[in-house]
C-alpha cells in the first residue's frame, strides 16, 4: 500500500492525497466564510478553514519528520502497536468529561436558582443543556470509545491498527465535530432534534469521520492474527455500524442555502418523531451501552485477571440485545400520537430487554468469580464492577418505565432524569474511569497509577454524588407526576404548574449537590492521570523507600 | 399499480411475510452455535483472550 523503497523517501497515497484535499477544503471554507448568510455559520467555516490549514501542514510536517520508512507492522515478532491516537483521545475524553460535568452542574444549579441564566442568550438553560448532554455523551463516552476499541482490537487481534493517518483522522475529526457542535448550540444553532442537535454541514462531516473510523476497525480485524474475533470487538462493530445507520436515519435534511447554518429535517409529524425516537433509544442501545459493554468484556476481566465467567452467554448475551434493541424505540412516545400498536410493540421489546442486560450484568459481575477479594484492594476494579452493578438497576428501572401505566406518571418528570442518570453517571461514567484508570497507565507504558488512594477517594465521593442525584430525582419526579394528576372533589385541577415547580426546589439543590460531588471526583481523576504519565508511580516508589518489608 | 412478478419481488416479499420466523430461526440457530458442546474448547480458550501478554 506504500511506496517506500530502502533509500528514497516518497509520500505514501494517504498523504499525498490528504494534503492537498485539506488545502482545497480551507480554501472552500475561505470562501464559505466570506459570503455566509449568518453569522455562525460564518464562524464555524473560519474554524474549519484554520482546521484544514492546520491538518495540511501537519501532513507535510510530519512527512518531511519522518524516516524514509512506516513503523514497522512488528517488532522481533511482537505486533508493534499504535498508541499515539489512543493517547490523544484518552486525554480528550478527560478534558470534555470535566468540561461536560461542569456544565451540568451550571444547568443544575440554573434550575434551583434561575438568576444563574445571567439572561443572555448564549448561558441560557435551552442552550447549555444540549451542550451537557453532546459534551458527556458524544464527546467524553466517545472518546472513551473510540481510545478503548482502538486498544482492544489490536490487542485482541494481535496485530498493528490499520492505516497509517486513518486513526489520527478519526479521532482529530472526531473531536473537530465536537467543537462544531458545542460552539454551534452557544450560538443558537440546532435541528431541535434531541441528542441529534447538530446541524447539516456537522453532520456530513461527522458522516464521513464515522465511516473511516468503521475502515479503520473493519480493516484491523481483517488483518488479525488471531483467527476468533474476541467478542468485545464484536459489541464495538455493532456499535461504529449501527450509530451509522442511525445517524443516517435520522439526519437526512436540506439546507436553506448551501452557505447558511439552518435546514429542515426531510421527515414530518409523527414519523419524524418515529425516526427520532428510533434514533435517541439506539443511541443509548448501541452507543451507551453496546460500545461500553465491549469494555466490560476486555476490561474486567484483564483487570480482574480472571477468564470471561461464560463466553457462551456473552455470544447469546451480544446477538438477543442486537435483535431487540432496535424495536424498543417507540416507548418514548407512550400516549402520543404514534399508533397505539407500535407502542404497545415499544413497551412490550422494552420488557424482553430485561433479559439480555441482566445476562450480560450476570456475565460482567460474575467473572469476579474466585477474584471477588481485588475488591477489597483495588480500586479501579470496584468501579468497573459497581458500573455493571448500575447497568443492572438502570436497566430493571428501565423496562418498568417503558411499561404504559408506569409511563403515565414518569413521562415528563425529573423520574426519567433520575433514570439516565443512574445510567450514564453509574454505569457509563464508572465503566469510562474504571477504564482509563487501566489504559493511560497502558499505554503511556507505566507499572501502575500514581495514587490507588486518589482512586479510592474519586470512587467514594462519585458514589455519594450519584446516590443523592438519583435519589432526589426520583423523589421530585414521583412528586411532580402525583401532583400533576391530582384532582379536587371537584374535578378540577388541585395544583397548579407553578406549585409543582415550587416543591421541586429542594430535590433540585440536592441533585446540584450530587453533580458537585461527581465533578469534584472527576478532577481528583485528572490530577491522578496527569501525575500517571508525569511521574508514574513516584507515589508508590517512596512508600517503598519509607517502608522496610517486615522480616 | 400493478405487481411485477421477479425473483426479487418474491424474495423480498417473502422477507416482508415472514420476517419474524425467519428472524426468531437466526436467533435459535445462534443460541445452537453457542451452547453446542463441541465448540466449548474454542469458547473456553476466547474467554481467556484479555489475560493474554504479548
Amino acid at each position: 500500500m506504500t511506496n517506500v523503497s530502502a533509500g528514497a523517501k516518497s509520500m505514501t497515497i494517504g498523504e499525498a492525497t490528504l494534503w492537498p484535499l485539506f488545502a482545497v477544503l480551507a480554501f472552500l471554507c475561505l470562501i464559505g466564510a466570506g459570503f455566509a448568510h449568518d453569522a455562525p455559520f460564518a464562524f464555524h467555516a473560519s474554524l474549519g478553514c484554520a482546521a484544514s490549514i492546520a491538518a495540511a501542514f501537519a501532513i507535510l510536517n510530519r512527512y518531511y519528520d519522518r524516516p524514509a520508512k512506516l513503523p514497522p507492522q512488528e517488532i522481533n515478532g511482537r505486533p508493534n502497536y499504535n498508541l499515539g491516537s489512543i493517547k490523544f483521545a484518552s486525554v480528550a475524553a478527560m478534558f470534555w468529561g470535566i468540561a461536560g460535568f461542569a456544565v451540568g452542574l451550571i444547568i443544575a444549579s440554573q434550575l434551583a436558582w434561575p438568576a444563574l441564566n445571567l439572561d443572555l442568550p448564549w448561558t441560557s438553560f435551552g442552550r447549555l443543556r444540549p451542550l451537557h448532554t453532546s459534551a458527556v455523551i458524544f464527546a467524553f463516552g466517545g472518546n472513551v470509545l473510540i481510545a478503548t476499541s482502538f486498544y482492544v482490537v489490536q490487542k485482541t487481534c494481535r496485530t498493528r491498527l490499520a492505516g497509517d493517518l486513518a486513526p489520527w483522522f478519526v479521532v482529530l475529526g472526531y473531536n473537530f465535530f465536537i467543537l462544531i457542535a458545542g460552539t454551534g448550540y452557544l450560538l443558537g444553532v440546532t435541528q431541535s432534534k434531541e441528542y441529534a442537535e447538530p446541524e447539516w454541514y456537522a453532520d456530513l462531516w461527522l458522516t464521513i469521520v464515522w465511516v473511516t473510523y468503521l475502515l479503520v476497525f473493519l480493516a484491523t480485524l481483517v488483518k488479525r492474527k488471531e483467527p476468533h474475533i474476541f467478542v468485545a470487538n464484536w459489541f464495538y462493530l455493532a456499535f461504529i455500524v449501527t450509530i451509522a445507520v442511525l445517524h443516517l436515519g435520522n439526519n437526512p435534511a436540506l439546507p436553506v442555502s448551501l452557505l447558511g447554518s439552518k435546514s429542515y429535517v426531510a421527515w414530518g409529524g409523527v414519523q419524524d418523531a418515529m425516526f427520532q425516537w428510533w434514533y435517541g433509544h439506539n443511541a443509548v442501545g448501541f452507543f451507551l451501552t453496546a460500545g461500553f459493554l465491549a469494555i466490560m468484556y476486555y476490561f474486567i476481566p484483564k483487570r480482574a485477571e480472571r477468564p470471561i465467567y461464560s463466553y457462551r452467554l456473552s455470544i447469546i448475551h451480544f446477538w438477543a440485545l442486537i435483535f431487540l434493541y432496535i424495536w424498543a424505540g417507540p416507548h418514548h412516545l407512550h400516549y402520543t400520537a404514534l399508533p397505539d400498536w407500535a407502542q404497545t410493540l415499544g413497551m412490550t421489546f422494552s420488557i424482553m430487554l430485561w433479559m439480555p442486560s441482566w445476562g450480560g450484568m450476570i456475565n460482567g459481575l460474575m467473572t469476579l468469580s474466585g477474584a471477588w477479594d481485588k475488591l477489597r484492594t483495588d480500586p479501579v476494579l470496584r468501579m468497573l464492577v459497581v458500573s455493571v452493578a448500575f447497568y443492572g438497576m438502570s436497566t430493571f428501572e428501565g423496562p418498568i418505565m417503558a411499561i404504559k401505566v408506569v409511563n403515565s406518571l414518569s413521562h415528563y418528570t425529573d423520574w426519567t432524569i433520575g433514570h439516565v442518570h443512574s445510567g450514564a453517571l453509574g454505569w457509563v461514567g464508572f465503566v469510562s474511569f474504571g477504564a482509563l484508570y487501566c489504559l493511560v497507565p497502558w499505554a503511556w507504558n507505566r507499572n501502575g497509577l500514581y495514587s490507588l488512594k486518589l482512586v479510592n477517594w474519586h470512587f467514594w465521593i462519585a458514589t455519594i454524588g450519584i446516590v443523592l442525584y438519583i435519589s432526589a430525582m426520583w423523589v421530585s419526579g414521583i412528586l411532580q407526576g402525583l401532583m400533576w394528576r391530582a384532582y379536587t372533589s371537584l374535578g378540577f385541577l388541585e395544583y397548579s404548574f407553578i406549585e409543582t415547580v415550587e416543591a421541586m426546589h429542594p430535590f433540585y439543590i440536592i441533585r446540584a449537590a450530587g453533580g458537585a460531588l461527581f465533578l469534584i471526583g472527576a478532577l481528583i481523576m485528572a490530577f491522578n492521570l496527569w501525575m500517571t504519565v508525569r511521574a508514574g508511580e513516584a507515589e508508590a516508589a517512596r512508600a517503598a523507600g519509607r517502608l522496610q518489608p517486615a522480616e | 399499480m400493478k405487481a411485477i412478478v421477479s425473483i426479487e419481488n418474491l424474495v423480498s416479499q417473502f422477507v416482508l411475510s415472514f420476517w419474524t420466523p425467519v428472524f426468531v430461526g437466526i436467533f435459535l440457530a445462534i443460541v445452537f452455535y453457542a451452547l453446542r458442546p463441541r465448540n466449548k474448547a474454542l469458547f473456553d480458550a476466547a474467554a481467556k483472550m484479555p489475560l493474554r501478554e504479548d
